[in-house]
């Protein structure tokens, strides 16, 4: 996998903000929440979860509306939305690089930027993305050269420690045996990214709170 | 069962209280508990801010500070800006409407409050508050639950206005809520050091705005941007910023 980078609270004016980097691919993510919903959105038991994508350059298009509904629906599992009916929790998803797996990047740092704002989650969930070429080789994490050569593209976020599956998006023509080997290959690198994301985020509750 | 009992009571008085650990969203709380000195009581555990509930587990759903208080009670320490009304707390509102009897607050939550003109001290059919739209009060939320619009008042449980009320001049900040909790100590090291160099009044609200008032603007811009660099820094880089902001005000009271 490529090395990853996040920073957070990066935006003033957000209730939180990450950054993350996977490689060369990056995606700046802002959340708002919970605040005020219009009446024709808002639900009577729970949050609304509005998901707005953007891609680096170009008028957005219908894959920016699939990805928008990939991360509301999985993101809208994650999130305790019970605890805030009525109201609204606004996730923006700007891309700054495509280097490939900008779906997966784009969820992880959705996923940093709610646990940044304070919103309740069930869990911390990590996405991974995985290509199978035409030769059967698997590449975790492809950047976009890579994915050139792809015959199969499978995304995939875990819940803790396999627990369960969020989300699963695959492309292509694969084999059963193919799919299972990447389900595999991502599940132990999604729980390498949760150990990690947890390491991050406790140095920065620790740098921030003080000396426990 | 005399026996039982001795060993619960003996059980209670040693178990220390757990230390304090970060934790994140999904982490499952081992609860290590007082027992009851009476045997027969049901142990009783008290869930605050960022745990939530789960079957028979306590599950964080914030990243934060795990803390664990005497009687049981467990809560996260974590950084937000979004406030969420909570019952009890005192917060800085901005009037916004009228709308009958009562007041349209906003308090920087989902929805905005409600006070009715009588929740003020002194307050009567004939002699209403005089508050314009943009008028800044300090309140106390009466109720928050997560189904209704929150309510508040500006006065004490006993009808008094014990500080609640309209904030005349002044200036308003906005800052964390972990900021705003921590400038309710009166020893807290920003507002002593502060008070070292100038003397002034805050009021601080819950919701992550803090009214601070002094006798120049120098000072209450000094005292504003110490707070707000202080906010989110490093724990021990708190006192350099508010020194840094405090040396700026040093310089302007020497070039005038």
């Amino acid at each position: 996998m490529r090395p990853f980078h996040c920073s957070a609270a990066l935006l003033s004016r957000s209730d939180g903000s990450v950054r993350f980097k996977s490689g060369s691919s990056a995606v700046l993510c802002s959340v708002f929440g919970p605040i005020e919903v219009k009446i024709r959105d808002e639900k009577l038991d729970k949050a609304t979860v509005e998901v707005v994508f953007k891609c680096a350059s170009g008028q957005s298009t219908t894959t920016e509306r699939l990805y928008e509904r990939i991360v509301r629906e999985t993101l809208e599992a994650s999130i305790l939305t019970a605890l805030h009916p009525r109201t609204l929790i606004r996730i923006t998803l700007q891309v700054l690089t495509d280097d490939g797996g900008i779906l997966s990047t784009a969820l992880n740092a959705a996923i940093l930027a709610l646990v940044d704002a304070g919103i309740p989650l069930r869990s911390l969930p990590a996405a991974v993305t995985c290509m199978m070429d035409r030769e059967g080789v698997l590449f975790l994490d492809p950047t976009t050269v890579e994915v050139e050569g792809s015959q199969s593209s499978h995304v995939f976020v875990f819940d803790d420690a396999g627990e369960g599956t969020l989300a699963n998006v695959s492309t292509g023509a694969f084999t059963m045996d193919e799919y299972t080997n990447c389900y595999d290959q991502c599940l132990s690198a999604a729980a390498t990214l949760q150990s990690l994301f947890r390491s991050s985020i406790e140095g920065k509750v620790v740098r921030e709170y003080g000396p426990i | 069962m005399t026996a039982a009992v001795a060993t619960r009571a003996e059980s209670s008085a040693s178990i220390a209280l757990q230390p304090s650990r970060p934790v994140i969203p999904g982490d499952r709380i081992q609860l290590a508990l007082e027992q009851p000195t009476n045997a027969a009581a049901v142990t009783k555990v008290r869930v605050g801010p960022g745990l939530h509930q789960e079957r028979g587990d306590l599950v964080a759903v914030k990243a934060g500070v795990l803390h664990q208080g005497p009687g049981n009670r467990w809560w996260i320490d974590g950084t937000q800006k979004r406030y969420v009304p909570a019952v009890g707390e005192s917060v800085i509102g901005t009037i916004v409407a009228k709308v009958g009897e009562d007041f349209r607050v906003e308090i920087g939550s989902a929805h905005r409050a409600t006070v009715n003109y009588m929740a003020f001290e002194g307050a009567s059919r004939k002699n209403r508050p005089n508050l314009d739209v943009g008028s800044l009060v300090y309140c106390r939320v009466t109720v928050a639950n997560k189904d209704m619009e929150p309510e508040v008042e500006c006065m004490d449980a006993s009808g008094r206005s014990a500080g609640f009320g309209e904030l005349k001049g002044g200036f308003v900040l906005r800052c964390s809520l972990r900021m705003a909790r921590s400038l309710l100590d009166p020893k807290n090291p920003i507002l002593v050091r502060l008070a070292e160099v100038f003397s002034f009044e805050t009021a601080v609200g819950l919701n992550g705005r803090v009214w601070v008032n002094a006798e120049s603007p120098a000072q209450v811009i000094a005292a504003s941007r110490a707070i707000q660099a202080a906010d989110g820094a490093a724990a021990t880089d708190v006192l350099k910023k508010v020194n840094s902001e405090l040396r700026h005000y040093a310089r302007g009271m020497e070039a005038s």
